[in-house]
């Protein structure tokens, strides 16, 4: 017997409710069926409850039987610098590992699987607050000495499988453990629970790290560019005449987009309203590419098709969406899908489809009565039933009326006080001028969103925009920043603290003034 | 409770020569059962609940045996049981999570330790300490110095622990003393296997029963005999404690050949001192250390003679405690002057005085004291390497991701029926300004994080309410809410908040959280618990709250949110003075899921018609702005990449893991956020009626799709 024999070392990283202990318990099992002393530990309490998690294993790597009378000491925690197998259900709790220095580039086998769950922080941020994965990922693929690295949900065939058992498949297939490969089938065997969704799992993942089989690259889901449909053809070759590389396929997106939501005539409407842009960009660049127009084409893409209640009823009855929905919610072919919709238009989205004349008293009133938060049309349908359906139907077919209510008049306006804004800027300035052009991201979402962003998106015009149309230019660059922080602040939090703060004049300034 | 333990009991059942395998907590609880345990009690709570669990299962077992088990309605009770022992000789043991548990204890601790004991009395204490605790971060140390009871910290090794649980009761007859014998979150949840014994049957019990009352005023907590009792302890009990704890060895010295230095370390930390020593080269994977190591498995009291004989001869010992104050280090240091030996005692001067001792924070504290203790033979030079090659590798990986990884607090489960109510409280906080909520202990404490970051102080379970008095009233007219879980009510909070509050007519408003167990510890029973019939089995709160002589008591289910932003609103607001209480309704969903899922299960398998709620949200009509995640923060609730080419925020996305609760669609509709969710009900199985139905409603649905088809994609060949 050698002396030197060291205990191997297991960290697993988990989400609180994942099932890591029924890993654990697995390799616990494998390990005693094979007579290794084995010790784990498991940290549950509260962050059981889907936060981040650990168990950590230690195995001797000769059995009792030849150890006679002498037991190994098992630590109760893992030493940095000193894991043989690192496992994470996730991408950033590999992450965590790696930061933790668990993963060590002359001993550790990291076996991770690298989708995403999103933490909390990333979920809730107004705009996109996801981590860089990128980074992370070259991390795990850079630090161990050998990393097993597996996404099961960009395959339709491995998302089914349980995370679970291809990781111990993985484990088993690193061959760092001295374990026979039968007794870890063995254990999942004596566990007794959904065997053979385990033991299949389980193949994939000893196949995965024994290098049997690649993860393919996930087919890529967007088909080929289809011919634009022929309506649209004539519009679209204009486009392609007059618009750079670069900005086309945004254009392309915009106008199918525009007659999608309204008619050919409106997709015409944004081509005209996107040229001048184009041109302002092509007098004042030195440069082959148009970042002015093509973030133009996408805002005012998005701004001229903003979500009322009939764009919203049109897309709540689409065919395509009833398919999303069976294949989201994992129904099979004969099984029967009753979806409910929670639709609650307020005064605002009933009075924007209504002529100027009625929907101004109509919100004078509510706004009186202070009803304009409180008033609404609760409609809980059921959109597979024939009549919900045809309610919403209706309504979708409602899209002649548009242009006569009030909301449709205002929008417009509003575009094109944008466009003219971010023309004349243009002229001075093309960074500042795409700054502006970014600001109607901050317009988004229905009732109270986008209420809130739409003040927000004013606020920063008025304040630090407007001011710039009759100045000389000569802070253009230090304005563009200020509008650029404006901007991230405004979707820092729904309060509006940070884009007040923001916008607050210099102390400074104002003990100049 | 919905769980079974019958494998867990089974091992419970172990006789001479078996091979136990499993958790350490039920280890321990086989311990008790070998050492002749009369009655168990205890309040659950985590790293020990399972014990509780296990033996709340084992009816059978403990009947056989003679063996009470009674859980107590909070820690002060289970201590109070410990009476059994003070004129008996019966040995018992109460269990729970300490600190806290120790506090709420710690009156009947007190009497009980200063009557003195004639049967064993063990107390197991959960030391929820460092990461994975949820409470205050304290030492129950302080607790055993102040009552004279002794304190346990067993090496974590399931063959010692199972063995110090029955020296652990003797050292108490011996002694005449209460042991608490503390276990840390590891150790509870440490599997490995041990050699069973025999069960063996408590001296007196209901197969055995006492026959004549003891009467000893001796033993009663009031003068004169406290003053005696004082006496005893120090005269009596304490030397017969250190007596016992010598000859019985309970503390282990491991000698080394270096022994110009020694470490003293309490029994939790022993194997992480070891592996410390084992990555330096100075120990083997068998426990053979080159450097001499002194395990406490009893911290309190110290045995001096065992002390000055390990410090004598060396030039400095190390001694490794966790958390502060540092009683240990200064006992010892104490000990040696008494003894005059010029033994360097180093201990917190290289360990952090807070935080938990993992492996890498041990690490550093033993080359700390190499460095400084410098013993011949030890390659200084090495030992650094091992410290700088972790920073390294921290640093490198530092580098490569840039930023620190996201937090992952723990927080409400998918479809908890408490989340709502904190949903409902921010829209509520929209319409009356920021509001002060007075927390408490329990799931529902997760509030206080975010998403909702909702309650400004906790200050113990069950306390809400009372923690509300003083506060209310400076808030003039405008009301706080209290939040009290049912598990806190019950333990506590119905005479010292609901009684307080009603007596000194106190204004406010209670939210009380009734998912029917105590979940945050594992969903054990409560008072309130639901029988099969859906009936409290026992006490029902409401009844309790009007006994009490609350008027204005209204029951909720909490996943209405519009009802619940309601009902707070009015309770907030209303002119009618005196306590309100909301009981906002709805069962755990763990136990709940843990219920039906297998019911479910066995219906699809049997081919019977089964319907499956889940929401979604069409990514459509989402524009990224995750207000519904900032008002929820459920799990399934999520992101993903915006298929919108032209957009950038992703979209908000309900994975697999919806329950089908219905909180996201409720929020939705409650706040007017958008109309993007949606409820989809999946039939499985469908019955022929379903078929027709669907069929029928298809093919309209369909020939209105095809209708609407827009005039510029008509021309679009079929595909």
């Amino acid at each position: 017997m050698s002396d030197d024999a060291q205990p191997i070392s297991i960290l697993i990283a988990a989400l609180g409710g994942e099932g890591g202990g029924v890993l654990t318990g697995w390799l616990v099992d494998a390990a005693m069926r094979s007579d290794l002393p084995v010790q784990s530990i498991s940290t549950p309490g509260v962050a059981q409850r889907t936060g981040a998690t650990t168990y950590y294993i230690e195995i001797y790597p000769q059995t009792n039987a030849s150890l006679g009378s002498k037991r190994p000491v098992l630590a109760l925690y893992p030493s940095p610098g000193a894991v043989d197998i690192m496992v994470a259900s996730e991408l950033i709790e590999a992450g965590r590992a790696l930061e933790n220095g668990y993963v060590a580039p002359d001993r550790t086998t990291l076996i991770a699987a690298t989708h995403r769950v999103y933490a909390i922080a990333e979920k809730s941020a107004m705009a996109d607050g996801r981590f860089d994965e990128q980074r992370v990922l070259r991390a795990a693929r850079e630090l161990p000495q050998r990393a097993i690295l597996m996404d099961l949900t960009r395959n339709p065939e491995t998302r089914s499988l349980i995370l679970n058992s291809v990781l111990l498949g993985a484990i088993a297939g690193s061959e760092r453990l001295p374990i026979d490969t039968e007794t870890f089938r063995d254990a999942i065997r004596h566990a007794g629970k959904m065997v053979d969704a385990n033991l299949t799992a389980f193949e994939y993942g000893l196949s995965l790290a024994r290098g049997a089989i690649r993860q393919a690259e996930p087919e890529p889901e967007l088909e080929p560019p289809a011919s634009p449909p022929r309506g649209l053809q004539a519009l679209v070759s204009d486009a392609a005449h007059s618009f750079p590389a670069d900005a086309l396929a945004v254009v392309e997106l915009g106008l199918e987009r525009t007659a999608d939501w309204h008619n050919l005539r409106y997709a015409r409407r944004y081509l005209d309203r996107l040229k001048p842009v184009l041109e302002t960009e092509r007098r004042v660049s030195h440069s082959e590419l148009f970042p002015l127009t093509a973030e133009v084409a996408r805002h005012l893409a998005l701004w001229m098709t903003y979500e009322d209640l009939i764009r919203v009823a049109d897309l709540k009855t689409r065919a395509d969406r009833f398919a999303k929905i069976r294949a989201e919610v994992r129904a099979k072919p004969d099984e029967p899908v009753r979806t409910r919709e929670f639709m609650k238009p307020g005064v605002e989205e009933v009075a924007s489809l209504l002529p100027g004349f009625l929907a101004r008293p109509l919100l004078r009133w509510a706004d009186r009565r202070n009803l304009t938060h409180r008033l609404h049309v609760p409609m809980r349908l059921t959109s597979s039933s024939a009549f919900g359906f045809t309610l919403i139907w209706l309504l979708a077919r409602m899209r002649w009326l548009r242009p006569y209510g009030s909301r449709f008049a205002e929008e417009q306006a509003a575009i094109d006080g944008w466009l003219d804004t971010v023309r004349r800027l243009a002229d001075r300035s093309p960074d500042l001028a795409l700054e502006v052009a970014r600001l109607p991201r901050l317009i988004k979402g229905y009732s109270d969103t986008h209420r809130r962003g739409l003040a927000n998106y004013r606020a920063i015009m008025d304040g630090l925009v407007a001011p710039l149309l009759t100045g000389d230019g000569a802070n253009d660059e230090e304005a563009a920043t200020r509008i650029a922080e404006a901007r991230k602040a405004a979707l820092k939090d729904p309060d509006g603290d940070a884009l007040a703060e923001t916008l607050r004049p210099a102390p400074n300034a104002m003990a100049a003034q | 409770m919905e769980r079974s333990f019958k494998s867990e009991v089974d091992l419970l059942r172990q006789g001479d020569g078996d091979v136990f395998e499993g958790e350490g907590i039920l280890a321990i609880t086989k311990g008790l059962l070998q050492a002749g345990v009369g009655y168990v009690t205890g309040y659950q709570g985590a790293p020990v609940s399972h014990l509780m669990d296990v033996l709340s299962d084992a009816k059978g077992l403990l009947d056989e045996l003679g063996v009470q088990y009674q859980p107590a309605a909070n820690e002060a009770a289970a201590a109070a049981m410990l009476a059994a022992s003070i004129n008996y000789p019966l040995r018992g043991a109460a269990v729970w999570k300490s600190v806290v548990g120790t506090n709420v204890a710690s009156d009947a601790l007190s009497n009980i330790a200063s009557a003195g004991v004639k049967g064993g009395a063990l107390i197991i204490i959960g030391e929820d300490y460092g990461e994975g605790a949820s409470i205050i971060q304290e030492r129950s140390h302080a607790f055993a110095m102040k009552s004279s009871m002794w304190l346990m910290d067993p090496r974590p090794d399931h063959e010692r622990m199972v063995d110090l649980i029955d020296k652990g009761f003797e050292l108490s007859e011996a002694s005449n003393t209460p042991v608490m014998m503390e276990f840390r979150i590891r150790a509870c949840h440490l599997r490995g296997r041990f050699t069973a014994k025999d069960n063996k049957k408590p001296t007196h019990s209901r197969l055995n029963p006492l026959t004549e009352p003891n009467f000893d005023y001796d033993r009663i907590c009031l003068p004169p005999s406290t003053y005696l009792q004082e006496r005893h302890k120090v005269d009596v009990r304490l030397p017969a404690a250190r007596q016992f704890i010598k000859e019985h060895r309970l503390n282990e010295i491991m000698d080394g050949p270096r022994n110009e230095i020694g470490i003293v370390v309490q029994g939790g930390h022993y194997n992480s001192v070891l592996r410390g020593l084992q990555q330096l080269g100075l120990a083997d994977a068998f426990g053979a250390s080159q450097v001499p190591i002194y395990c406490l498995n009893v911290t309190y009291p110290l045995v001096p003679e065992e002390v000055t004989a390990f410090a004598a001869g060396k030039r400095a010992i190390l001694v490794v405690e966790e958390g502060n104050p540092d009683y240990l280090e200064q006992a010892i240091n104490a000990e040696l002057r008494k003894a005059d030996l010029q033994t360097t005692v180093i201990g917190k001067a290289v360990l952090p005085m807070a935080g938990e001792y993992t492996a890498e924070v041990v690490l550093n504290g033993l080359v700390g004291f190499l460095e400084g203790a410098v013993p011949t033979g030890v390659d200084l030079a090495g030992l650094a390497n091992e410290q700088t090659r972790v920073q390294d590798l921290k640093d490198r990986a530092g580098a490569l991701i840039g930023a620190p990884v996201p937090k992952r607090p723990p927080g409400f489960c998918v479809g908890c029926p408490e989340r709502p109510v904190f949903s409902a409280m921010k829209l509520v906080e929209r319409q009356v300004g920021k509001l002060h909520v007075s927390a408490d202990i329990g799931c529902h404490s997760f509030s206080t994080l975010p998403p909702f970051n909702i309650g400004n102080t906790i200050v113990g379970y069950g306390l809400g309410l009372s923690s509300a008095s003083a506060i209310g009233p400076a808030f003039g007219d405008k009301r706080t809410i209290t939040v009290m879980g049912d598990g806190g009510f019950w333990h506590n909070g119905l005479t010292s908040g609901v009684g307080q509050a009603v007596f000194n007519k106190e204004d406010g408003v209670l939210v009380i959280m009734n998912n029917g167990y105590t979940s945050a510890t594992g969903q054990q029973d409560i008072p309130s618990s639901k029988g099969p019939d859906g009936a409290p089995m026992a006490m029902s709160i409401k009844r309790a709250l009007k006994t009490m002589g609350v008027k204005r008591v209204s029951l909720l289910s909490t996943y209405g949110v519009g009802p619940m932003v309601k009902a707070l609103r009015r309770a907030l607001t209303t002119k009618d003075k005196g306590l309100q209480v909301i009981i906002a309704d709805g069962e755990c969903q763990l136990a709940r899921q843990r219920r039906i899922k297998p019911a479910r299960r066995k219906a699809l398998a049997e081919g019977k018609r089964v319907v499956r709620t889940r929401y979604g949200v069409d990514e459509a009509t989402c524009t990224g702005d995750h207000s519904c995640i900032r008002l929820s923060g459920c799990p399934s609730l999520t992101i993903k990449e915006n298929p919108d080419p032209l957009r950038d925020d992703p979209v908000a996305s309900v994975n697999n893991d919806c329950v089908g609760c219905g909180l996201c669609g409720e929020v939705a509709d409650a706040a007017v956020l958008c109309p993007s969710f949606y409820r989809a009900d999946i039939v499985s199985n469908p019955n022929g009626w379903d078929r027709a139905v669907d069929a029928v409603r298809r093919s309209w649905i369909g020939l209105l799709q095809r209708l609407a088809r827009p005039r510029h994609q008509l021309a679009q060949p079929a595909e």
